[in-house]
């Protein structure tokens, strides 16, 4: 079975996932304060529900952590946790498909390797 | 019994049943999504609820009271209707403002403040008579009306029928900004379905004046899929599960598939597998007729 189309992950989903990114990207601090789930719910015109789905996940990983009546902060170490459990997501998420298609195409390992040695010049 | 919530209604004009055994209870503090087709019954469904059309059975009732000439149970409910020039309403011959003052004198809770700025908000000129007014500015004044009204249980017909674009954003962020302040619950039937999809909690779809779906909406779409491949390795992944929208072309076969709780897809099948949005849920469910 191939993998669901990127485009098409939950909301809350991408709204854990746009947080990971504004973390990595330097966008939000470490032990700075995250926006809120109502923010979230007014930047991305969705229900609050939704977008607490995506924050509590977060908080699960110890990605966040609550300060109680002041709000979600993004814990110390956090930037490194996510580009590790990224690192171990990157074979099923990029590789694994890849490896599908070329398959089906009947592109051997070695003419896989060779392209991804040659970059972009080996073809899109 | 909390809620907003109706047991067994039935709705026939004469001959017609235009609600058919109807069973529905609105929580406090959800904004809930109603859609169906033309015909559906939405608008009917909204009007019993409100006790603004009498059911020809079953009950309303709202938090425990029914919901019929009691003002104690009405004071927490409003249906701001659908204005239209053509049904002959005698709205159509006031001017915008005097509809909202008679509206903050029907609603105990009205917020004169928030009504204001929603005006000035949507740029709405309130000298104008109701039947002078555009579809859109028909709109804005139901939606100023159910936001000031305050009512606990809100319900919105159609809200964003003839809105721009930016005004339909406005009054999504107006929406979520009243839902965050005071936790009211919203029922809103809408058409556009994708743009308002995220805004829903839950969803509620009806069909032929019965209600076939009421869920969280991101747990519908997170078991709606559509699969696709060649016909017979389609058929074998769907079997036993529930299938809706099949479509052939030459070898090759589509079909949504809702999966209940507990079941998956073969993980080894070959076929391909794709996420659905609300929208094409809805068409799937209530669609399928056109398909023949």
């Amino acid at each position: 079975m191939k993998e669901l189309l990127t485009q098409e992950k939950s909301i809350y989903i991408q709204i854990k996932e746009k947080i990971e990114n504004d973390i990595l990207r330097d966008i939000i601090m470490e032990e700075e304060k995250v926006p809120s789930t109502n923010e979230l719910a007014r930047i991305y015109t969705i229900n609050p529900a939704t977008a607490a789905k995506g924050i509590n996940l977060l908080v699960d990983e110890g990605i966040l952590y609550k300060k109680r009546g002041i709000g979600m902060f993004v814990t110390d170490g956090a930037k490194q946790m996510i580009v590790s459990k990224r690192k171990k997501a990157f074979y099923d998420t990029y590789i694994r498909s890849l490896l599908q298609e070329a398959e089906g195409l009947g592109i051997t390992k070695r003419e896989v390797i060779a392209m991804i040695e040659e970059g972009h010049e080996g073809g899109k | 019994m909390e809620g907003l919530m109706c047991r067994n209604i039935v709705k026939r004009y004469g001959k017609k049943t235009v609600l058919d055994q109807v069973d529905l209870t609105l929580e406090h503090g959800k904004i809930y999504g109603l859609i169906g087709r033309n015909g559906a019954g939405k608008t009917t469904l909204l009007s019993v609820l409100t006790a603004q059309n009498p059911a020809s059975e079953g009950q309303v009732s709202c938090d425990g009271l029914p919901v019929w000439e009691n003002p104690e149970a009405l004071e927490k409910i409003c249906f701001s209707r659908e204005l239209n020039p053509m049904n002959g309403m005698s709205a159509n011959a006031m001017k915008a403002k005097e509809y909202l003052k008679i509206a903050s004198i029907y609603f105990p809770h009205w917020d004169q403040a928030l009504a204001d700025r929603l005006v000035r908000l949507f740029g709405l000129d309130v000298k104008k008579r109701i039947c002078k007014l555009s579809k859109g500015m028909m709109s804005m004044v139901t939606i100023i009306v159910a936001m000031a009204s305050k009512a606990e249980f809100t319900l919105l017909d159609e809200p964003v029928a003839g809105l721009d674009v930016v005004a339909r954003e406005q009054f999504y962020q107006v929406l979520l900004e009243e839902f965050q302040n005071t936790g009211r619950t919203f029922l809103i039937s809408t058409h556009i379905i994708e743009e308002a999809a995220n805004i829903f909690e839950e969803v509620i779809m009806i069909d032929k004046g019965r209600i076939i779906l009421k869920e969280n909406t991101e747990d519908l779409l997170e078991h709606c899929v559509c699969i696709s491949g060649k016909d017979d390795v389609v058929d074998a992944a769907a079997a036993g599960l529930e299938t809706h929208h099949p479509e052939r072309i030459g070898r090759g076969k589509t079909v949504m598939v809702r999966l209940k709780e507990g079941q998956s897809l073969d993980a080894s099948a070959d076929v391909d597998v794709r996420g659905v949005t609300l929208q094409q849920v809805f068409v799937a469910l209530c669609g399928e007729e056109e398909h023949v």
